[in-house]
């Protein structure tokens, strides 16, 4: 059997002494999209979060192994090396740091650590520029500083670019559905499908089912209350969508 | 008669009073044994107490036979020298540039020590007349050269009605513990348009003072940049004095600490004045035990109606040992003005730095970045390109721990 790219094992977490994380269990295969689905608050950015390697966050119990490697002990840049990209729910504004800037600095830092020669300034702008093409991202957008005055849709498109440029193994969407129009969340799925790959597996967090339209999920999850308390095929999320979570919050308990 | 006690003076004070004798400056002798140095008694000085930061003076500087290595280079600025408070002969000047030399220093009297003792000890001031626009970025290098010295300098620039120019001062020198007391007068006719930006590039173990007068006419726009990268102990003085209707200045500052380093920012603005504007705008970044202070006194006469004006201070803290302090104080006469200050003061904003992490960016060059973005307003106005880049490699230079 091939090792799988993401595998957690009864993960635990807490936050200021509330455990949010209560025995995940979730694994990957290679070139598969997952799904979560659940309630507001029940600890999906949680998961991102932890498995980006957030600070916040107190791992009380089990194992995060990425290609078989576990991963509890690096930091958030070690991390994004081995291979992890979240797209964030909400991306961060950050004033005075060009976006151009700082997608070189990304880019470059993780070929620094695999060892790897820094990117020509043209080579980089080529590649922002084909990448960018596929999103729909004028260039004017990334002249401005890093996700600053971007609307809604044009952090998510921008997340994507990110993950287009990165390449990881591993990429979490986390609602990277919200706040797209019917037009955005088109682009943004086609941009998601462009990087689906036998070598990569991707987790995608959403309320929707009408995302999964676009990127079809191989598997989808139920989370509840900090676990997974469902798997199924796609017609999970219709089921969902049609009965709420409702059921499936007396299996959790 | 009041009895008045005398002070304790000294070391420092001992040898100033000795040193002022020398020069002939009786008065300012006689001021220092009566009053000593300020300490924080003194309302100005609160946050800087020279009587117990300033604790040796070195001998008076004599001139220096040699110089040590530029500290900033700006590709092709005209390049003017002052070492060791004397004049250094230069190349020809750019069109419409006159330099020349007087007797003397330059600052307006006013009841402050460092003014004193800058008027006592400079013994010439380097004059430029600029009498048009001057393309060439001027670059006066003031030096503090060989053994520990107490060097005073001073500067006066007339910039003629619609004149414009970018006027780079850095201090530097030897290493060793000079003290630095340097004064710039300016005088901006109407219209005229002058970035002023000084830089401390000062051995660690000099104290440097600098006191910077200006004038600003009807209609002129001035954009000063101060930035304390260098020597131990820095104190800069912003004296602007709106003189002429449409008057604006953008006084801007940037305070550069580690650990144990004190960096003061002080600035006394009187809009004279109606119509008249200001938008001072300071940054503080503080290590280890490092201090920095910014002080921002806006006085409004009381017929400068309509002044805008708005002190601003921000302070990122780069450890919890740090101090970052401000000081704004409004002294407003006239009645129709608008007028305010603010200061906010923080650590690296944690979501920022999980973000750029989260794309591999390792934590110290997360934070560099984050730092260089806090700073990036106050060098992102400055266009001439090369003299960018200088300055963002001393703020580089300064975060690699060079
Ligand atoms: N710093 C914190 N301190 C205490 N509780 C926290 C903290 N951060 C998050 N939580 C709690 O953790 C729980 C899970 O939050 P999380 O953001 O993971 O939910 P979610 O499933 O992503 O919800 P949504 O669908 O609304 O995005 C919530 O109840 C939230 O209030
Ligand atoms: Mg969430």
């Amino acid at each position: 059997m091939t090792t799988p790219i993401l595998e957690i094992r009864n993960l635990h977490a807490r936050i200021e002494e509330r455990e949010i994380l209560k025995g995940v269990n979730l694994t990957i295969p290679a070139g598969q999209v997952h799904a979560i689905m659940g309630r507001n608050g029940s600890g999906k950015s949680t998961l991102s979060y932890v498995l980006a390697g957030k600070e916040d966050y107190e791992i009380t119990e089990g194992e995060i192994l990425l290609n078989g490697e576990n991963i509890l002990e690096m930091d958030p840049a070690e991390r994004a090396v081995a291979g992890i990209f979240l797209a964030f729910q909400y991306p961060i504004e950050i004033p005075g740091v060009a976006t151009m800037t700082f997608l070189k600095a990304a880019m470059n830092a993780q070929r620094k650590a695999r060892g790897e020669s820094e990117l020509s300034t043209p080579d980089f702008m080529r590649a922002v520029k084909e990448a960018g093409a596929q999103l729909n991202i004028d260039s004017d957008m990334l002249k401005r500083p890093l996700n600053v005055g971007f609307s809604g849709g044009e952090k998510k498109r921008a997340e994507i670019l990110q993950m287009a440029l990165l390449k990881p193994a591993l990429c979490v969407l986390d609602e990277t559905d919200s706040g797209l129009d019917i037009d955005a969340l088109q682009v943004v799925s086609k941009g998601v499908n462009a990087l689906r790959d036998a070598n990569r597996s991707m987790l995608v967090i959403t309320h929707y089912q009408r995302l999964l339209n676009h990127i079809v999920p191989d598997v989808v999850h139920v989370f509840s209350d900090g676990r997974i308390v469902e798997s199924g095929d796609k017609d999970l999320a219709l089921q969902l969508e049609a009965k709420g979570y409702a059921d499936f919050d007396a299996t959790a308990a | 008669m009041r009895q008045t006690m005398p002070v304790r003076l000294g070391a420092a004070e001992d040898t100033l009073i000795a040193q002022l004798k020398s020069v002939g400056a009786d008065a300012t002798a006689e001021r220092i044994t009566v009053a000593g140095l300020p300490t924080r008694r003194v309302e100005s000085y609160h946050y800087t107490d020279l009587k117990t930061l300033l604790r040796a003076i070195p001998p008076l500087a004599q001139a220096a036979n040699e110089a040590s290595a530029p500290a900033l280079r700006v590709p092709g600025a005209y390049q003017l020298m002052i070492a060791n408070g004397v004049i250094q002969s230069a190349s020809t000047a750019p069109a419409g540039v006159i330099v020349g030399k007087a007797a003397g220093g330059v600052l307006t009297t006013r009841d402050d020590v460092l003014v004193h003792l800058n008027g006592a000890f400079a013994k010439e001031s380097l004059t430029l007349t600029l009498e048009s626009s001057v393309d060439p970025v001027i670059q006066i290098d003031r030096r503090s050269e060989g053994e520990a010295a107490h060097v005073a300098d001073s500067l006066k620039v007339f910039v003629a009605d619609g004149a414009s120019a970018v006027i780079l001062e850095t201090f530097s020198g030897s290493n060793a513990a000079h003290v630095g007391n340097h004064a710039t007068y300016m005088a901006l006719g109407k219209n005229a348009v002058v970035t002023h930006i000084t830089v401390d590039l000062s051995p660690r173990a000099a104290a440097h003072f600098a006191s910077n007068e200006y004038h600003i006419g009807e209609g002129a726009k001035l954009r000063t940049l101060v930035i304390h990268a260098g020597a131990g102990l820095s104190r800069t003085q912003l004296f602007p004095r709106y003189e002429g209707a449409g008057a604006h200045g953008d006084i801007t500052g940037l305070n550069l600490v580690v650990d144990g380093q004190h960096a003061d920012i002080t600035m006394d603005a009187s809009h004279a004045v109606p119509h008249t504007s200001s938008q001072p705008l300071f940054k503080s970044v503080a290590r280890g035990r490092g201090k920095a202070v910014v002080q921002g006194k806006l006085v409004v006469a009381r017929d400068a109606q309509k002044t805008d004006a708005k002190f601003m201070h921000q302070g990122l803290m780069l450890s919890d040992e740090a101090e970052i302090l401000s000081k704004p104080e409004l002294e407003i006469y006239a009645d129709d003005v608008v007028c305010g200050h603010g200061s906010t003061c923080g650590k690296l904003d944690e979501d920022s730095m999980f973000y750029l992490t989260s794309r591999g960016i390792p934590k110290e060059q997360a934070e560099t970045m984050l730092v260089r973005g806090f700073i990036e307003e106050l060098v992102d106005p400055i266009e001439d390109e090369a003299l960018a880049e200088a300055l963002h490699g001393i703020v580089d230079g300064w975060l690699l721990g060079k």
